[in-house]
């Protein structure tokens, strides 16, 4: 995708986005228990959890799709509903499933959708070029959408939800089922709409994605937000430890006894084949520990620092995977 | 609005391309009229070509009144007939040997018996082919008996009051001679039928349109499936657009293929409706009545699949209860019931048109037909909603 599309949007309110206490229960089931966040124009704000965390259910409440038991969500200031239409023209939602007509060509899509948004006349006609352009569809913009790709139809789904230029984009896991390649485009839109200055809601299970593309990050699990904060306030929360692992043969015995006794170094285990250490610092204490290994008799044939990610959070603070 | 009708124009553009409404809208109905104008061509025909007929008979030259019954059929206008005299004992197998339509015996002395009153029998012999013309022939020679048997009535009644007997054949012969009393006048059979091939064209339209106007649910369902409702919701238009402009473009393609079904059919088996003006309104109101079902389907299903099997019930069961087929008539509460049947009055209405009535005499199937549209729509918000309607 190239070019650019958002021009400066205009919020009289600190916050694009401002979510209070949001509870949905599904019979006896509560799937979003009292979340509460909020986004500022320009920022990405990544929603990051398992599958059937409560992401979408979130998601749908912030839409106006499905109502909230309890909490409120203000969109610019509005309060939003399922009946509320004004809040609504300020968002733009790309839905986890493809949310297009295959009968319909790329163009007819986006001119529908635009209408609907309110866009007419030249206006429509212009934002539907650009966002072709954007989206890199501008010489397919004829075909029937059920001849594209999946890729394609991706790009599209997006595009549609950027048609009217929001102020507030929701994308519900828009890379899943994508080729690396068309992940790379949307990931790297994602990014020049923010700097745009577009806020950006952004729900995903994959971890690269939050760290590369988010500003903020709430980690969900069973309907509440676990923790949330920057990627490195988030990883602090871990101890901020990093594991270096060190593989070879000779005297490993020996070899952990030494390490043991350097500052840096918190715990040393022996597993027989190497030795796995837990560290402050790992690349600083590096160079000493792989010193310190050699001269105990180790002869050390690899080595590898892990740094604490957030899927080391998620485990921290669920004791399960990311992915479970 | 403005979000209504770009739905619907987007909904239109859809089923237009996709080109399943022509096949389940015009396609299939003008094909199964087809079939069913092969099948039933003949049928409600005004005229029938009678073929020219042979009848053997015996008589006396002598007898007048056997004279006129022969010249009676001898001279019928709608079909040749040829007699053949023979003696009375040849008659049945001269009949059966020729192939003659009908046998007919006169007895001698048959004037004198009707004229003074007696008893007398003519005797027929049916040919062996036995077909319409026979049952016309049949029909005449009753015809010109029962005026007969008006003259022996006469002379016996007048025997009876004691009249003097030379007067008794003068009032028989008047009697017998004279106009009947009681006349029969053909005229419309009634107003407000139609012939049976309108019946039919009239009751595959209704039925049809039944069908037609389940894609507007089918077309709720397709963007549930297809993931475009939920963006749709995100829009900025309310819930209840999203149903109405699904509901409206039923309404449109029902209105569009009940007319092109009622054109065609109308080409098809030579039957006018009447007034254009009024078959639309009839049009407009059956569509509004089965668009207002699709609100109830809507609340009922979940899938795309149940979405089809609900709409083909409804519509069978209307279709048939309404006379798409034959002709179907009840009792008592049943009655009520098939009067409340959109496709009935729809049927109706369209007869009373055929026949020459006006706006004012189609008010009580119309009335009919949106008060089926009211209740559709009122069960339609007490039924529970499982999962179709947003």
């Amino acid at each position: 995708m190239g070019g650019l599309l958002v021009e400066a949007v205009q919020i009289q309110t600190k916050d694009v986005l401002d979510v209070s206490g949001l509870v949905k229960r599904y019979g006896d089931l509560t799937a979003v228990d009292g979340v509460s966040f909020h986004i500022r124009a320009g920022e990405t704000y990544g929603l990051l959890g398992p599958n059937g965390a409560g992401k979408t259910t979130i998601i749908s409440m912030v839409a106006g799709l499905v109502p909230a038991n309890e909490g409120t969500v203000r969109v610019a200031g509005r309060e939003m509903t399922p009946s509320e239409t004004e809040a609504k023209r300020i968002i733009g939602l790309v839905p986890q499933e493809l949310a297009i007509y295959p009968d319909l060509t790329a163009r007819e899509n986006l001119k529908f959708f635009g209408r609907l948004q309110g866009l007419t006349g030249r206006e429509l006609t212009l934002r539907t070029n650009e966002v072709l352009e954007l989206i890199g569809l501008s010489d397919r913009a004829g075909d029937l959408t059920k001849k594209y790709s999946g890729g394609m139809k991706r790009r599209l789904n997006i595009g549609i939800g950027l048609l009217h230029r929001p102020a507030l984009l929701i994308l519900d896991e828009p890379t899943v089922g994508v080729d690396p390649q068309s992940r790379n485009s949307i990931l790297e839109s994602v990014e020049r709409l923010s700097v745009e200055g577009m806020a950006v809601l952004y729900t995903t299970h994959y971890m690269e994605e939050a760290e590369r593309l988010c500003d903020r990050i709430a980690i969900i699990d069973e309907g509440r937000i676990q923790a949330e904060g920057t990627r490195d306030e988030l990883i602090t929360l871990t101890g901020g430890v990093d594991r270096i692992n060190l593989r070879g043969g000779g005297n490993m015995s020996l070899a952990a006894e030494a390490l043991r006794g350097l500052p840096a170094v918190q715990h040393v285990d022996n597993d027989g084949a190497g030795l796995m250490l837990t560290v402050t610092d790992g690349p600083t204490a590096l160079a000493g520990i792989v010193t310190g290994a050699g001269a105990a008799g180790m002869s050390v044939t690899s080595v590898e620092i892990v740094r604490p990610d957030l899927e080391s959070v998620f485990l921290h603070l669920t004791g399960k995977a990311l992915r479970d | 609005m403005h979000g209504l009708w770009t739905m619907v124009a987007n909904d239109l553009r859809q089923r237009i391309r996709d080109k399943s409404v022509f096949i389940f809208s015009l396609i299939v109905p003008l094909a199964l009229m087809g079939v069913l104008s092969l099948v039933f061509g003949g049928l409600g025909e005004d005229t029938v070509d009678l073929q020219p007929a042979t009848v053997v008979a015996s008589a006396d030259d002598a007898d007048q009144l056997g004279a006129a019954l022969l010249g009676a059929v001898d001279s019928l206008q709608i079909m040749d007939v040829t007699i053949k005299r023979v003696p009375a004992a040849d008659v049945r197998s001269e009949t059966e040997a020729s192939g003659a339509e009908l046998g007919i015996i006169i007895p001698e002395g048959f004037s004198d018996a009707v004229l003074a009153g007696r008893a007398a029998s003519v005797q027929l012999v049916e040919g062996n082919g036995a077909a319409l013309e026979t049952g016309v022939l049949i029909s005449v020679v009753q015809g010109a008996l029962d005026q007969f048997g008006a003259g022996t009535v006469t002379a016996a009644a007048g025997a009876i009051s004691g009249l003097p007997h030379q007067d008794l054949p003068a009032l028989a012969r008047q009697a017998a001679a004279g106009p009947p009393l009681l006349t029969l006048t053909e005229g419309q059979a009634a107003a407000e039928q139609l012939s049976l091939r309108g019946t039919l064209v009239a009751g595959q339209a209704g039925l049809f349109l039944m069908f037609t106007v389940g894609f507007g649910v089918l077309g709720l369902l397709a963007e549930r499936e297809q993931g475009t409702l939920a963006r749709l919701r995100s829009m900025p238009i309310t819930g209840g657009a999203v149903i109405t402009a699904k509901a409206f473009t039923g309404f449109i393609l029902g209105v569009v293929a009940t007319t092109v079904l009622l054109a065609a059919g109308s080409q098809l088996f030579g039957v006018s409706f009447g007034s254009p003006l009024v078959v639309a309104v009839l049009i407009l109101s059956v569509a509004t009545a089965a668009t207002s079902l699709t609100f109830v389907v809507a609340r009922l299903v979940r899938t795309a699949e149940q979405a089809n099997v609900a709409q083909s019930i409804l519509a069978m069961v209307l279709g048939i209860a309404g006379g798409a087929f034959f002709p179907v008539q009840g009792t008592g509460f049943a009655a009520t019931l098939l009067d409340f049947n959109p496709i009935g009055a729809f049927i109706r209405g369209l007869g009373i048109s055929a026949g020459g009535g006006s706006l004012d005499d189609v008010a009580g199937p119309v009335a009919v037909m949106l008060a089926f549209a009211a209740a559709g729509v009122a069960l339609s918000r007490f039924l529970p909603d499982r999962g179709a309607q947003v």
